[in-house]
């Protein structure tokens, strides 16, 4: 899994590539920790590039989400396409976040 | 017509047929499958005594054909066997081929002989290649001359050894055709064959041969449709497998994706497919290693290459729980996922094992 960070505005962009599973998953974690840490807020995940996600990657998105909620911030994902929307649907994830279909349509409605 | 009972064959010290009991009506059509080995062409040499068995008993209308003061020239004329290399004689014209035998044998008159060959040429659909030697005709031709020259001699019974699996796939339809049209005509006939649609539509019986025996039999209905033991089940899918013992909960999920990813490959599953199992493997092992009491865990993957459907299965030990049985809000979407992959599944929790049979939906 590759993670890389792009500030637009005072909007993160986090997008993902490669694999979110068992293996990954606290890697992801730990990665919003430190960027959490380092006063991020409000956040984009880009997924346009994740090539399979499971439910292990699925609890990372969420207790991710939390922690942003927590701190009064905002999480939207962007790009679900693929395996990766079927894994989202079949779990009822993509009702849980706010979902765009790109990283533009995301920052737009974040920034007003 | 046949009767054989107790019948075995050993070369040296390998023994290919155990113990086969089995009795055939005048008329029947048995097709005999299973895989390489099994000693399907074993069984129809030894009633053709082209190799004399080690035990047992053969009857022909009665006539116990091992019985050293029976006339086995006699016997083989009421029986004629087509092998897979066709044999025919290279420097004889077709006409020859289906006369020589006739003449020789049963004493008949070339004219009467080349009458009868005209005929069966016909029959077959090569009337015009009657003046054709065996090198201008292609492989499937040849088949059919072959099985031609097996008529010529008006035989009761006609064991066919795998009649079309030296042919190229284009040419095995012709052969099929012609052997159906004398299964109609109420010939007893033994094949053994590869060709599964073929025996399912063309046999009154088919006997399914595993490790010398006759491991199960029955109509084609009930032996392709619901084969009752385990093996015939497996050959009748097709079935292809993977095994993989999962010593511990910390597992390497990147070796055992590796592992079911090379198997996909080898046997063409599709795209979806693989990407569903590894999701499905991945789901489970979750769930699985919540519990130490699962481990060593047994999983395979079955992949049935005819119905291309994929099964997950899990041995686990006694005492550890049926992990779709799990509650709490961290297993609901690994749950869910799964709910969603599957087409159904069975669980069976017994003293020494609890199996869990996954069976995955198969793409749109």
């Amino acid at each position: 899994m590759i993670i890389q960070t792009v500030k637009e505005a005072s909007v993160l962009v986090v997008s993902v590539s490669g694999r979110m599973d068992a293996v990954t998953a606290p890697e992801y974690e730990k990665k919003f920790e430190e960027l959490i840490s380092n006063g991020g807020n409000d956040f984009v995940i880009d997924l346009g590039q994740l090539e399979y996600i499971s439910s292990a990657g699925l609890r990372a998105l969420l207790s991710t989400s939390r922690r942003i909620k927590d701190n009064k911030g905002s999480i939207h994902l962007a790009n679900i396409i693929g395996n990766v929307k079927e894994v989202f649907d079949m779990s009822g994830f993509g009702s849980i976040f706010p979902v765009h279909g790109s990283v533009d349509e995301a920052l737009k409605i974040i920034t007003g | 017509m046949i009767k054989i009972e107790n019948l075995s064959k050993n070369f040296g010290s390998l023994s290919v047929l155990k113990d086969i009991s089995v009795e055939i009506k005048e008329g029947e059509v048995i097709s005999i499958i299973g895989p390489s080995g099994s000693g399907k062409s074993t069984l129809l040499r030894c009633i053709n005594l082209l190799d004399r068995p080690t035990g047992g008993t053969i009857s022909i209308k009665g006539v116990n054909i091992l019985d050293p003061r029976t006339d086995v020239a006699k016997v083989r004329q009421k029986m004629n066997m087509v092998f897979q290399a066709f044999n025919l004689f290279a420097h004889l014209s077709v006409i020859d081929n289906l006369a020589l035998a006739p003449m020789k044998l049963l004493g008949k008159n070339r004219e009467d002989a080349e009458r009868k060959a005209h005929e069966l040429l016909k029959l077959i659909g090569l009337a015009e290649k009657y003046n054709s030697y065996p090198d201008e005709l292609s492989g499937g031709q040849k088949q059919r001359v072959a099985i031609a020259r097996c008529l010529a001699m008006d035989p009761e019974i006609i064991l066919f050894d795998e009649p079309t699996s030296a042919l190229d796939p284009t040419m095995i339809s012709e052969v099929l055709s012609v052997i159906r049209r004398l299964a109609k005509e109420g010939l007893t006939m033994l094949i053994v064959t590869h060709e599964m649609d073929f025996a399912k539509d063309v046999s009154s019986r088919v006997l399914y041969l595993d490790e010398g025996n006759i491991y199960e039999q029955g109509t084609p209905q009930e032996l392709f449709g619901n084969p009752q033991k385990e093996k015939t089940k497996a050959f009748i899918k097709r079935q292809q497998s993977f095994y993989q013992q999962v010593s511990s909960p910390d597992y390497d999920l990147y070796s055992l994706i590796a592992e079911v990813e090379s198997f996909c490959n080898r046997h063409m599953v599709n795209l979806k497919s693989r990407q569903d199992i590894i999701l499905l493997i991945e789901e489970m092992l979750q769930l699985y290693r919540q519990s130490s009491l699962s481990f060593p865990l047994d999983m395979t993957v079955n992949y049935g290459e005819k119905t291309e459907m994929l099964e997950l299965l899990f041995e686990a030990p006694p005492g550890s729980l049926n992990p779709l049985q799990l509650k709490g809000e961290d297993n609901a979407p690994g749950l869910s996922i799964i709910a969603n992959l599957l087409q159904n599944h069975e669980y069976n929790s017994s003293e020494s094992r609890n199996r869990l049979s996954l069976y995955l939906k198969k793409p749109q």
